[in-house]
């Protein structure tokens, strides 16, 4: 809430200071023309994805199965390391050259490419949700499992009756933080020819400022801002009443 | 009623000799109060018995069932041997009444209305009937050990297994707990019981056995350990927590 009210007041204030004419810049402020849509899009695709595959590795990475622990380290080392825009050219590069290869249709050829540096981003941010992941399933004592095998309830169960819920509520918050970071990671992908938010508002701004209209260019990035924040916002506000849902009466965390 | 018995259980960590053949009877409906030093491998002992842990060598038996053979599921003999813990070890994201359900619709299979129910009787019969809704952070914890009781009751074992139930609490809980485990005693329930509290030992022991590096070193009424010890390291060993 605190937040909001200092994004509006900021953006207010920039009118007052002159920066810009705030009814023509809200006169403007369409999201289907900058990318919205396209964000979102790409968006709902990255957060699942990169959720449900970071959960199984970090899962996989707390197993007694030793080549599960290992595959899931060489993956968290592998992706942790790169910076996301290399590993976005990565994809996009190998998967173009790849497909022209194998004489793919062109069309084929960018769509594919596209959503492979889509790809990219979601299995970044699946080794930082693994690493969240394997935490939260650590951190839960031992005396819990050990409370379940004494009533004879099976490993696996207990997994999911016992560790599972427990590791959830401890990771939410770290979970929320990922999932922010990786909403602006999207922004990223402009540089492959997305044309979502930021490649939308790069391409708008920079024919504003080329023109002379440093202001307009401001307005530009500014509004694309505001709408990266209501894409997290979103987000982190549905996190936070997941964690309602997962909260323990007696064991509540103070939260500001 | 049932009975424990163990013959020559041995058990390593790595290089450390923790159990070094232990033979130990519980008999039908008995209450045995183990004793001993800290590190003597009291914890082990208790856990091989339900096969938390299970033992390098040796035979353990629930009455004529020997628990140690490969075919026995470690499920089954958890079901027959309940556990306490010295810190409860509540379920921390359930209510009480949760806490004693778990275990009842998951292994049990019992629908959720029988499982409720018994989870109620259970926890009215530790006096918490009061407390079916209050999660574990919520409770003292002496409450929190009678839920473990309740817990470990709810289903139906055939021996109950305490080890150091009340040395994680205030004096006055630890009253209530032990009054708990008395009653249990009277009801027959076959029981052995690391501790160190004299009073109950006395009072509700049958008999009591003095563990140290790993054996029994000595066995015998309340009052020929505590007060008439023949071992001389069990007599040190008295006159310090006596003291
Ligand atoms: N899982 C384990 N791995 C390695 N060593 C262990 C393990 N469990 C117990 N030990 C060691 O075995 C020895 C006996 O431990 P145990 O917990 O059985 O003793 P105890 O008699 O219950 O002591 P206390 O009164 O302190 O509870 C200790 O030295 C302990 O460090
Ligand atoms: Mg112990």
């Amino acid at each position: 809430m605190v937040a909001v009210v200092f994004g509006l007041l900021f953006i207010i204030e920039l009118g007052n200071l002159g920066v810009y004419r705030l009814s023509y810049a809200l006169s403007i402020l369409k999201p289907e023309e900058q990318g919205f849509w396209t964000t979102l899009e790409v968006v709902a695709v990255i957060l699942p994805t990169g959720f449900g595959l970071g959960f199984l590795i970090g899962w996989a990475r707390t197993t007694r199965f030793v080549i599960l622990r290992g595959l899931g380290s060489v993956y968290v080392d592998f992706f942790r390391s790169m910076p996301p825009i290399a590993l976005i050219f990565f994809f996009y590069l190998i998967g173009g050259i790849e497909l022209t290869r194998a004489h793919t249709n062109p069309y084929l050829v960018t769509t594919v490419t596209l959503w492979l540096g889509v790809a990219a981003l979601a299995l970044h941010t699946a080794a930082y949700q693994a690493e969240i992941v394997r935490a939260g399933i650590l951190s839960v004592p031992s005396g819990q499992t050990e409370a379940a095998d004494a009533v004879g309830i099976s490993r696996l169960r207990t997994m999911f009756v016992v560790t599972l819920p427990q590791a959830f509520r401890l990771s939410l918050p770290a979970l929320g933080n990922e999932f922010s970071s990786s909403i602006k990671d999207t922004s990223l992908l402009y540089a492959i020819g997305w044309t979502e938010l930021s490649g939308v508002s790069y391409g708008l701004a920079s024919t504003s400022f080329n023109t002379g209209y440093l202001y307009a260019s401001l307005i530009i990035w500014l509004e694309a801002a505001f709408f990266y924040f209501i894409v997290t916002y979103i987000v982190t506000r549905t996190v936070r009443a997941v964690e309602d849902v997962y909260k323990v009466p007696g064991l509540e965390v103070a939260r500001q | 009623m049932s009975s424990i018995h163990a013959r020559g259980v041995r058990k390593s960590f790595g290089d450390l000799e923790v159990l070094r053949g232990v033979d130990l009877d519980v008999n039908p409906g008995e209450v045995l109060c183990i004793v001993g030093p800290s590190g003597s491998g009291k914890s082990t002992l208790l856990r091989c018995i339900n096969l938390l842990i299970t033992p390098d060598e040796g035979e353990i038996y629930l009455d004529n069932i020997a628990l140690t053979d490969p075919h026995i599921r470690p499920e089954w003999v958890r079901q027959q041997i309940g556990m306490v813990f010295q810190q409860f070890n509540l379920f921390t994201h359930l209510s009480a009444k949760k806490n004693v359900m778990l275990a009842l619709r998951h292994v049990k299979h019992l629908d959720r209305k029988k499982a409720e129910a018994t989870a109620k009787a259970q926890l009215g019969r530790v006096g918490l009937a009061d407390k079916l809704n209050a999660y574990p952070a919520q409770l003292s914890g002496g409450q929190q050990q009678r839920v473990a009781i309740a817990r470990a009751l709810a289903m139906d074992p055939k021996v109950i297994l305490f080890d150091e139930p009340t040395s994680a609490l205030d004096p006055e809980s630890i009253q209530d707990v032990l009054a708990v485990m008395g009653r249990l005693g009277q009801e027959g329930m076959t029981m052995a019981v690391v501790t160190h509290e004299m009073g109950f030992a006395k009072e509700v022991a049958d008999r009591v056995i003095f563990f140290d590096g790993g054996r029994v070193i000595e066995e015998g009424s309340p009052d020929e350990i505590f007060e008439r010890a023949g071992h001389e390291r069990t007599q040190s060993f008295m006159k310090k927590i006596l003291r």
